[in-house]
């Protein structure tokens, strides 16, 4: 009983977060809003048994990728733009009218679709009957990180570097010319 | 696996004929009702308990200040100003709410909030002793550092959501120094880890003894000055002296917090004072040996338990008492000095540490130096037979 | 709870991320929709370990997808404060530069 309080919980959270996300009108806000979809999933995470990947999705996205996103909206508010475009049209509002939400909904109507035509794949692939019992993920992590996926392990630790490098670089302050 | 407190306390015959009258009386299996209450005691007594010692914290700073510069410190609220924090805590209940005008009243109510969500969260798998930690969490050293930086996205928030000049300064500093210093915590963390093979509670405290020589800290050189790291990114992530820029009381008006009045006030207060004991009793379990207590004393028993708290307590107090002393000990350091302190002095310190771990664990089979000194040398000599 | 409830969660979020990505015009409210995306199909990837086949290749690649959506943030919003230093808007219809 308390394994469907707690999925019901970490989904609300989930889904009302990301409702949330793409429909307030205030950037900060909607940051905030991403953050309790991001705790909403590393629950759901927990519910399902992978312990390691939840605690990663906590440390990496809460402590790390909602933070950056939060610096970049204050460093980037306050800008002075104009309303009309170079073609003398009025610009759409930043944050999407009433006609952007309803060209997304009609497309995002045609992925779902979509997505529910591979789902049949899904529903008729062979399931466990028995769910094994929840059981510490982190050794065997570790083991298959090292021996089966060793390339893709060195590759995200090269690709990290670069976008370490890569980042400090784009956003470094433009050195006037003397 | 996991073990909770629900698990240690069913060892227990009363609790077992408990849950099995109430199963025959429900008709179900009760064991998850009781459960859940003993979890909803259990973390109601943690809560009570944590809430009095950062209120005892403020007042144990108070005091403590007030020694060091030859003042008396608070004394009239109870016998010695030991009620003193109760006395804040009604002030600070009856004040006025005071939100600006041109603040962002949603960041208002959530800045607080993400404070105390972030310290309360990491309750779960404080050890406090071997049965009564409330969650004993196999990757539970990395949800404490998860749930920790909500700190700093709540501190952020704060400055940013009041919309004044002092609050965004403080804010920023705030949040930049906590993101910043979460790297050398972690990894010293990760250098403990290396050593005692699990990420969990009980395998880093039990790979440690109750004697001071069993414990990591003089497990090898390269962990002594991992906890001195761990330590010094401690007291950054917390916002305290000689790291409290954000908060600075001569300079910002008070940072992040200046445009907080009342409650809201007394959560980013509280969540520092809390968050100072977590901290400290993480330094605690890694590296001065957690709730052991020499000789197993006790043995598994309830008094066995009791010692343990005991033993954690006074080793988290001690350093409680550390902190307290160098923030009315040391001057401030300046934003710059700040970041180049962690950027280039303590992160390098600390991969260098954990290499060194590593290289020490290889070589010399993860034995700790007292080992490889006195042990050996005690079989060189024929002790041993 | 059951192997369709976890789906259906994950379906939601992206199709909400997808939303978030076309109707908003503004730079850093899209890549957030990008976020829901990514967190969406990870979700996926660890339901799978769980109820068909028990393999722990599913939070391998769970895993590197948060490794590579983090990596992915920051790079994006390093671009996002270029263009912001240059052009003072974050307006999605003011990156026209190489517009016929």
């Amino acid at each position: 009983m308390f394994d469907t309080i707690l999925f019901i919980f970490a989904a609300l959270a989930a889904i009302v977060g990301g409702i949330l996300t793409i429909s307030v009108k205030n950037l900060m806000h909607a940051c905030v809003f991403l953050l309790l979809t991001l705790l909403g999933v590393a629950g759901l995470y927990l519910t399902l048994g992978a312990d390691f990947v939840g605690v990663i999705q906590l440390v990496v996205y809460v402590g790390g990728v909602v933070v950056l996103m939060v610096f970049a909206v204050m460093l980037t508010s306050g800008s002075n733009a104009q309303k009309v475009n170079r073609f003398g049209m009025v610009k759409i509002p930043t944050m999407g009218n009433f006609r952007t939400y309803t060209l997304a909904g009609i497309f995002a109507a045609l992925i779902l679709m979509s997505i529910i035509k591979l789902y049949r794949n899904v529903f008729s692939m062979a399931r466990l009957e028995k769910l094994p019992e929840y059981y510490p993920t982190v050794s065997k992590i570790g083991h298959s990180l090292v021996s089966t996926h060793v390339l893709a392990f060195e590759i995200s630790s090269v690709l990290l570097l670069g976008a370490l490098v890569g980042a400090a670089i784009i956003s470094r302050p433009k050195r006037e010319m003397r | 696996m996991n073990q909770t407190v629900v698990s240690y306390l069913l060892q227990f015959e009363p609790i077992k004929k408990l849950v099995l009258s109430l199963s025959n009386l429900l008709g179900f299996n009760a064991i998850s009702i009781v459960s859940f209450l003993i979890f909803l005691i259990v973390i109601l007594i943690v809560v009570g308990f944590l809430a009095t010692v950062g209120g005892l914290g403020t007042y144990a700073e108070r005091k403590i200040s007030a020694d060091m510069q030859a003042r008396i410190g608070p004394n009239r609220v109870g016998p010695y100003g030991i009620l003193q924090f109760l006395a804040d805590g009604a002030k600070m209940l009856l004040k006025e709410d005071i939100i600006p005008t041109q603040s962002d009243k949603f960041l208002f109510y959530v800045a607080p909030m993400l404070c105390i969500v972030g310290v309360f969260g990491t309750i779960a798998v404080i050890p406090f002793s071997s049965g009564f930690t409330i969650l004993n969490f196999n990757v539970g050293l990395v949800y404490l550092i998860g749930i920790s930086s909500l700190v700093g996205l709540g501190v952020f928030l704060g400055g940013y959501g009041s919309n004044s000049k002092w609050s965004m300064l403080g804010g920023m500093r705030g949040a930049s120094q906590i993101i910043s210093y979460e790297i050398p915590v972690v990894l010293s963390s990760l250098s403990i880890v290396l050593l005692s093979g699990g990420l969990s509670f009980s395998a880093l405290i039990g790979a440690q003894g109750g004697w001071p020589h069993e414990w990591f800290i003089f497990h090898n050189p390269f962990t002594f000055i991992g906890f001195f790291i761990l330590f010094i990114g401690s007291l950054a992530e917390t916002n305290r002296a000689p790291f409290d820029l954000p908060e600075a009381e001569s300079e910002l008006v008070s940072g992040y917090h200046t445009e907080f009045s009342g409650m809201r006030f007394g959560f980013f207060a509280l969540a520092e004072y809390i968050e100072v004991f977590v901290v400290c009793g993480l330094a605690t379990a890694l590296f001065l040996g957690g709730y052991n207590v020499p000789m197993h004393l006790g043995g598994d028993g309830l008094i066995g338990q009791v010692l343990q708290v005991g033993s954690f307590v006074s080793k988290t107090f001690l350093l409680y008492y550390i902190v307290i002393v160098t923030r009315w000990t040391l001057p401030r350091l300046r934003v710059d000095q700040l970041m180049t302190m962690c950027w280039k002095y303590l992160i390098p310190i600390a991969m260098f540490n954990l290499i060194m771990v590593g290289l020490w664990m290889w070589l010399f089979d993860g034995r700790s130096l007292f080992t490889l000194l006195f042990k050996s040398a005690s079989v060189a000599s024929g002790a041993g037979h | 709870m059951g192997f369709y409830s976890y789906l259906v969660v994950s379906t939601i979020l992206f199709v909400l991320g997808i939303v978030a990505v076309l109707a908003r015009k503004n730079i850093i409210a899209i890549l957030l929709g990008l976020e829901l995306i990514l967190n969406a199909s990870a979700l996926n990837f660890v339901t799978y370990t769980r109820f068909v086949n028990n393999n722990i290749d599913g939070h391998i690649f769970a895993l590197f997808i948060i490794i590579v959506a983090a990596a992915e943030a920051a790079v994006g919003l390093a671009i996002v404060l270029r263009f912001f230093q240059i052009r003072e808007t974050i307006h999605v219809d003011d990156a026209t530069q190489l517009q016929g």
